[in-house]
This record gives structure tokens, C-alpha cells and sequence, in this order.
């Protein structure tokens, strides 16, 4: 064996073992926490604390029974689905002119609104809202929801509709297709793919999203992420409840996510490096 | 002739090209730039305890100068902004070049490496939380295992920066990385040819050669992270509502913390705006940035 296949040996070994390093502390935590959720309340608070136990369901449970969480689970899947149709509604026509025109200050006006913090709208939003007594409405969620998943939708969009070729459009053109028609009956189909993405991009960040609901819901309306508060109130006595809590609440975002990880990359960096 | 119709043709399609942009249009004004129109108005009002409402000038902003918790806040946001942004951006380099010499990866571990960033921040704080609990949690007992001292961690007024820079560093590195590897697998394979060819050292050819290359990517990488840290909120939130005592008050959160809690809506309003100008300013200066180490 020559010196340079040595070194190469050695060397990949050194990076398989960097890769395995770099997977246990990324996922260490997150499989804790599963871990927990799965322990008796006796072993939660163990210490030292324990890798090996009889798994048991009592934490999920006592989670549906101590807590209304069904129904926050409920009001999340409202605003979450609400607010990214809204944002599909909106952004798709949106994506398809600034592609077309090449005319790009709307997207850029939704992109500078995601960049400010929230704090900025929610308080002009509360005082509005408040006017109108609309604090704790599922309006009031949805619309302040949808702020979050326009610009992923337009800035997901761009680069699929970008890929189309001009001549489809202008064949058609000449067959005398208005420009809505040309987006509803040829462009859409095209970019199905693209359209999946932003809308579960859409869905998983406006399920996360923490700031808006802590405000503008109330005891009815409260999504899990700003009930996920209350949980935390219980005291250290209720850690497995409070994991199963926060498994249930990380669980939609994380399947969604895994189910289109490979086209992720260029949508989360809102097209500024091409996955 | 055909003029005429060529013109009313153009004008037909600008016009319908405009009707598909109003409703993103409009929502984003009626949601975003009039309330924002609306706070910059609340920054110069005045709001009694009574709920009276008055015109003070720059009274919010006179206040602002001479607000100790308004320094104390930019510093922990200054901090936790350098502090986190440092990490995210070494590890994220790390972990892009590891994966990017690891060739092929299959979907599922791609996956397990996107997890952290596609939960909700809030989720991980309440993992934190209990993985850093002083006296029971794991964190210590690994420490301990090991001889070394345990922490208070997110209860210790010295530790509580650095270890939400932590938390938010676990959940984002893996997110700098996958964008790092973007930029590498954009890389011409020629200039490494040519590096081997000239025997440079592979640290060598990472400092020469890779590293100026993927420059771009990472100031990228690093205007995406800054306006989420410089804004930070949910883990801070979940975890020490900016405690213990302030000693993780960002400007985000005394700023929610005053319009929220104290109900002092025009000083919280000049609050959030000065954030917003600091944040603006931050994306500016890191665009003029990727401007000078553009190739």
C-alpha cells in the first residue's frame, strides 16, 4: 500500500468520525426529549438520569387530561392552514407577475416585512385589533400568520416560475390567453413541485411561529406554541408531560419537512443560494 | 393598425399583470407598512395611566438615550448577536465541509440534520430547559461525569448569554452548513485540480482557495442569521423572560415587555423602531459586504 492511500484512508475515517461526532450532538437532544416524554414520572426526574426504563404512555395521558391540548392542537392546525391558503391565495399570482414583469418591488416589500422584528406590527396589530375586538379571533390569527407565509411563497415560487421557458407562455399568448388563464392553466401545473414546497415551507414555519399568538389569541383560541408557555408554568415535577408536549408540538413540522428535505435548502435561504 | 392593437394588447397584460400582484400588494401595506406608519405616529404619543393619550415629541426617544434597561438590552443583544453568529458561522463551515467530503448522503440523515431548525424554536427551548436544569438535568450529570464542574446555566446571571447562544447555536449551525454546502458543491472542481497539482496541503488549499471562494456564501449565511438574531425572542421567551433578573433582556424582549406588560405603548413603539433600524442597518452593511467579496 502506497504512503498517499494510507493518508487517504486515515483521512476518511477522520471525517466519518467528525460526521458521526457532528449526528450525536444534533440529535442527542432531540432524542432526550422523546426519551423523557416515554419515561414514568419517577424516572423523569432520576438522577443520575436513566437511559434504560419501561416505556409508558402516562405522560401522553396525562397531557390530554390535565390540559385542553386537543383543542390548541386544534386552533393550531386552524391558523397554520388558514394562513398558508392565504398566503398560497396571494403569493402565487403574486410569484407568476414579478417572474413575468421582472418588476420585483412587491416581493421585495413582503421579503423587508419578514426581516422586521414582530414586536414592530404587533403593537399597532394589538391596538387595531383591540378597536375592533378582534383580539383572540381566528381572523386576527390567520391574517397576522399570513405576513409569515406570503414571502415564503413568493420567494419559493420565483425560481420555478423563473425556470419556465418564455416561448410556452408566448405560444399561448398568440392562442389568445389572457395572462390569468396562462397562470391557472399552464404555468400552475408546471411548477406543482415548487407550489408543494412553499406551501409546507409556509405550513411548518407559521406552526412555529411563536410571537403573534402569545398577543392576539385568547383561552379559545390559543395555539400550541403559545400555550406551550402554560406547560412550562407547571413546575420541574411535570417534565414528562411537558416532553410529550413538546414531541406532539415538533412533530408535524419535523414529518413535513423530512418529507421534502431534498428540495428544502433553496427555499429556506429564500432563493439566495440555489440548492 | 396592428400598432394600435400591439399597445392595446401590452396595456391589457400590464394591467392584468397588475391585478395578480394586488392582493400581495395590498395585504402586505394594510398588515405591514400601516401599522408600521402607525407606530412611527405611537413613538411620539404619550400614554397616561388613565389611557390618555397625548403628543410628546421626542419625549420616547429623549427617554430612550437616558433608559439604563434600553443600553443594558443592546448590550445582551449586541453579545448574544456576536457571540451566536461566531459559533453558528464556525461550526456551519465545520459541518458543511464534513458533509461535503462525506459525498453522498441519504435522505433520512439529511433530514435528522435539518430537525433542529424545522421544530419550533420554543420546542427546543423547552428541551433545554430540561436537559440544563441545574440540579436534574443531564447536561450537568455528563459534565460531572467527567470531573468537571457543574453549571446554572440558563439560571446563572454570567452564564445565561452564552448558554442561549448555545441552544440557538444547536438549532441553526446545521442551517449555515447546509447553505456552506451549497456554496462548496458550486465550487469550479478545476481550482482544486490545480491545488493538488501544486501540492498544497489540504489546510493549505482550505485557507487559500476555499475559504475566499466560499466568502460570498457565508456572508449570505450570515445576513440570514442576523436578522433572526438580532430580533431574538422564542427560546428567550420560553426559557428566562429575560432573566435572571435582566440578564438576558434583549431589545426585542423589553421591548415586547413594555408594550405588553407595562402597556407603555409609545416608549415600547420607539423601542421596536430603534431594533428595526439597528436590524436594517446590520443587513445593509453585511449586502455592502458580499458586494466587496463578490468574485
Amino acid at each position: 500500500m502506497t504512503d498517499a492511500a494510507t493518508a487517504d484512508r486515515w483521512i476518511r475515517w477522520l471525517n466519518t468520525m467528525q460526521l458521526v461526532l457532528a449526528g450525536v450532538l444534533i440529535m442527542a437532544p432531540t432524542v432526550w426529549m422523546v426519551l423523557s416524554s416515554f419515561k414514568p414520572s419517577f424516572e423523569v426526574t432520576a438522577y443520575p438520569p436513566t437511559l434504560i426504563f419501561t416505556p409508558t404512555l402516562d405522560n401522553y395521558v396525562e397531557l390530554t387530561r390535565t390540559t385542553p391540548f386537543l383543542s390548541y392542537a386544534l386552533n393550531s392546525l386552524i391558523v397554520t392552514a388558514g394562513s398558508t391558503a392565504l398566503g398560497l391565495l396571494f403569493g402565487i399570482p403574486a410569484a407568476f407577475a414579478v417572474s413575468w414583469t421582472r418588476i420585483s418591488w412587491p416581493a421585495i416589500l413582503t421579503l423587508a416585512a419578514r426581516m422586521a422584528p414582530g414586536t414592530l406590527f404587533l403593537l399597532p396589530w394589538y391596538v387595531m385589533f383591540r378597536q375592533v375586538g378582534m383580539i383572540g379571533s381566528y381572523t386576527a390569527l390567520i391574517l397576522s400568520h399570513a405576513v409569515i407565509t406570503l414571502p415564503i411563497v413568493i420567494w419559493v415560487l420565483l425560481p420555478s416560475f423563473d425556470g419556465i421557458p418564455r416561448s410556452v407562455f408566448e405560444a399561448a399568448q398568440v392562442d389568445g390567453c389572457s395572462v390569468t388563464r396562462i397562470l391557472w392553466r399552464i404555468a400552475l401545473p408546471l411548477v406543482a413541485s415548487g407550489v408543494a414546497v412553499s406551501a409546507i415551507l409556509a405550513f411548518v414555519f407559521s406552526w412555529n411561529y411563536f410571537l403573534f399568538a402569545l398577543v392576539l389569541s385568547n383561552g379559545d383560541t390559543k395555539t400550541l406554541i403559545a400555550a406551550a408557555f402554560n406547560f412550562i408554568g407547571e413546575g420541574s415535577t411535570q417534565w414528562g408531560a411537558l416532553m410529550a408536549a413538546a414531541t406532539l408540538i415538533a412533530l408535524p413540522p419535523l414529518v413535513l419537512a423530512a418529507l421534502v428535505q431534498r428540495w428544502l435548502v433553496s427555499g429556506l435561504t429564500l432563493g439566495a443560494v440555489k440548492g | 393598425m396592428s400598432d394600435t392593437t400591439a399597445t392595446l394588447t401590452q396595456d391589457r397584460q400590464k394591467l392584468e399583470m397588475s391585478a395578480l400582484s394586488a392582493p400581495a400588494v395590498i395585504f402586505t401595506v394594510a398588515m405591514i407598512a400601516f401599522p408600521v406608519v402607525y407606530t412611527i405616529w405611537l413613538g411620539f404619543q404619550n400614554f397616561s395611566s388613565t389611557g390618555k393619550q397625548s403628543f410628546a415629541g421626542l419625549a420616547n426617544y429623549s427617554k430612550l438615550v437616558s433608559d439604563y434597561e434600553f443600553w443594558h438590552g443592546l448590550w445582551v443583544t449586541i453579545a448574544l448577536y456576536v457571540l451566536s453568529l461566531v459559533l453558528q458561522l464556525v461550526f456551519g463551515v465545520w459541518l458543511a465541509l464534513v458533509l461535503f467530503h462525506a459525498k453522498r448522503l441519504p435522505g433520512i440523515v439529511r433530514s435528522l440534520f435539518i430537525s433542529p431548525f424545522m421544530m419550533p424554536p420554543v420546542v427546543a427551548g423547552m428541551m433545554w430547559l430540561v436537559i440544563l436544569d441545574p440540579s436534574l438535568g443531564a447536561a450537568n450529570y455528563i459534565l460531572q461525569s467527567f470531573g468537571l464542574p457543574p453549571s446554572d446555566w440558563l439560571a446563572s446571571p454570567t452564564w445565561v448569554i452564552p448558554t442561549v447562544a448555545l441552544i440557538d447555536s444547536w438549532q441553526w449551525t446545521p442551517y449555515v452548513a447546509l447553505i456552506v454546502l451549497g456554496g462548496l458543491q458550486s465550487l469550479p472542481p478545476s481550482v482544486y485540480e490545480a491545488a493538488q497539482i501544486d501540492g498544497a496541503s489540504p489546510f493549505k488549499t482550505f485557507q487559500r482557495i476555499t475559504l475566499p471562494l466560499l466568502l460570498p456564501t457565508i456572508v449570505t449565511a450570515a445576513i440570514l442569521r442576523s436578522v433572526d438574531l438580532l430580533r431574538f425572542f422564542d427560546i428567550i421567551y420560553i426559557t428566562t423572560q429575560g432573566g435572571p433578573g435582566n440578564a438576558s433582556n434583549t431589545l426585542n424582549i423589553y421591548g415586547f415587555r413594555v408594550g405588553f406588560e407595562f402597556f407603555n405603548i409609545g416608549y415600547a413603539s420607539a423601542l421596536m423602531l430603534t431594533l428595526t433600524a439597528i436590524v436594517f442597518g446590520a443587513v445593509l452593511a453585511f449586502n455592502r459586504l458580499r458586494g466587496a467579496v463578490a468574485w
